[in-house]
């Protein structure tokens, strides 16, 4: 049909003038194909947002213990840096420290490597899935990737800078371009992090150097904690008496201090600084809504716990009235997921499959999650419903 | 004409009309704030920092929306004092609790890499 073919032509081209018009990023193109969105990099991703670039894993990505760069959600807060030259590029480190210190990258790969396998979620993974829903990246279940993260030890370059007995907290600065009158994203935390022989200033990622997007040419990796704790596009390293204070530590990455009715509001003395996961697995496939033949079926999922470790999966395929262990994968890391999967005789019929984690500090998956304001840290149990013909 | 000729027709006519719904409409790169008087005060307001999209995805309540509004104008979106209200009308009534879900586009398959690689522990 060529009056479709120029239809969509033009459709396309009219979007792409319209993005060079509008200070659209020149990496993002419409393509004819399908509707979708050229992103060079991206594979499938969910596009939550362009400008800022915001991407979500799709579910079924979640059979891979590392997930391929190709594949990893992406949080941005505000424009990426325009100009990054790894030439040009510096890391300082000031603040309370004997001697303020400025790596260059080479300076920088002269430290001892060290790698870390982390999952990496964003705070506000599940956002989308809370009632009422509250303000934000509507994300649903795929702010979250696991990568082997490798660089530096922070504790190694904080050696160098010598930080001073009145330092106690460790404040990060990306290069993060701020429009409008945005508070820059900075955000600290606490020393005894910043000092953990697993916390790093990661410049590879999978094997290989940092894309932009995930924060070329260096970035914190904070393990086990909120993604927003692993600054990207880092620039400055600074040691502080105090929390840092900014909008990024309040009131933004807050969670009340107690339970909250859905919808209500929460005065910021009764918040605290969001940290480490959540205890959560997902179920990666069968996919919600999908039809499949009677036999056996294997459910397939992924779960995780922060600095904790998962010791058990359960799932259910009964709507939650028995549970039945699912097998943990063999792959693990400290602060890593667990792929699991349970397979059963499947009749024919309508099943809601759920899937409950537990963790080494006994937090279990609940059935809902605690609602809060700002949408973090969901992590109800995970359900799906099938068809078996 | 054959029945998916016939669909991909009708499929067409739906984007090619205003009539679309944010769900049939995600695809496209330059998402747009909905028709009405506040369009084009929203548009310059709200789209100088981010695209159309973080706004179309929201389904928040008037009084979420006027607490949102008021953080973007300290922000730096430029919003009349008159213009407030309605825009907070504007925004509440497009994209409050009652409207359809969201669905969001996906990107194209990646051409350069082979996909789906198995990535492990070795």
């Amino acid at each position: 049909m060529d009056s479709r073919r120029t239809f969509l032509k033009s459709l396309s081209g009219a979007a792409v003038g319209a993005a060079a018009l509008a200070g659209w990023p020149a990496w993002a193109q419409a393509t004819e194909q399908s509707g979708s969105i050229d992103l060079p990099g991206e594979d499938r991703m969910i596009v939550r947002s362009l400008r800022f670039l915001d991407l979500e894993t799709p579910v079924e990505y979640f059979d891979s213990w590392l997930t391929p760069v190709s594949h990893f959600f992406v949080r941005n807060h505000m424009h990426e840096p325009v100009e990054l030259n790894a030439g040009d590029w510096r890391l300082t480190v000031g603040g309370e420290v004997d001697k303020t210190w400025t790596f260059s990258l080479p300076e920088l790969a002269k430290l001892p490597v060290h790698s870390v396998v982390n999952t990496l979620e964003c705070a506000g993974n599940g956002r989308g899935l809370y009632r009422p829903q509250v303000p934000g990246i509507q994300w649903q279940k795929g702010a979250v990737s696991t990568a082997r993260f490798s660089g530096p030890r922070l504790a190694d370059i904080l050696q160098r800078a010598g930080v001073k007995s009145s330092g106690k907290h460790v404040m990060f600065r990306g290069l993060d371009e701020v429009p409008g009158k945005v508070p820059p994203f900075i955000r600290s935390i606490p020393i005894e992090k910043a000092l953990d022989s697993d916390t790093l200033i990661a410049t590879h990622m999978n094997g290989a150097p940092l894309t932009k997007h995930h924060g070329f040419p260096a970035r914190a990796l904070v393990p086990g904690w909120i993604g927003a704790a692993s600054c990207k596009w880092l620039a400055e390293i600074k040691i502080l008496e105090s929390e840092f204070v900014g909008n990024f530590m309040s009131p933004g990455y807050r969670f009340p201090n107690q339970v909250v009715k859905p919808g209500d509001s929460v005065k910021p003395e009764d918040t605290h600084v969001v940290t480490g996961l959540n205890v959560k697995s997902v179920i990666s496939g069968p996919l919600d809504g999908s039809s499949l033949k009677s036999g056996k079926v294997t459910v397939q999922g992924t779960a995780w716990a922060g600095e904790a470790d998962i010791v058990k999966v359960e799932i259910s395929i009964d709507g939650g009235s028995t549970w039945n262990p699912a097998t943990l994968g063999h792959e693990r890391s400290r602060y890593a997921w667990r792929l699991c999967t349970f397979s059963w005789n499947a009749k024919r019929g309508d099943y809601l499959i759920q899937s409950r984690a537990t963790d080494s500090r006994g937090r279990v998956q609940p059935m809902e999650a605690a609602w809060n304001p700002s949408g973090y840290l969901y992590n109800a149990v995970d359900q799906v419903t099938i068809h078996v013909a | 004409m054959s029945h998916r000729n016939s669909v991909i027709v009708l499929v067409l006519i739906a984007l090619n009309t205003s009539a679309v719904t944010p769900a049939q409409n995600s695809a496209k790169l330059n998402e747009e704030l909905p028709a009405g008087a506040l369009q084009q005060k929203a548009t310059t307001a709200c789209l100088e920092c981010h695209e159309a999209r973080i706004i179309v995805q929201q389904r928040l309540s008037k009084a979420v929306w006027s607490k949102e509004v008021d953080k973007m104008v300290k922000w730096g979106a430029v919003v009349d004092a008159n213009d407030r209200d309605a825009l907070i009308d504007y925004l509440s009534g497009n994209f409050g609790p009652g409207q359809p879900e969201y669905s969001a586009p996906r990107s194209a398959q990646e051409k350069t890499t082979v996909r789906r690689t198995r990535h492990t522990s070795k």
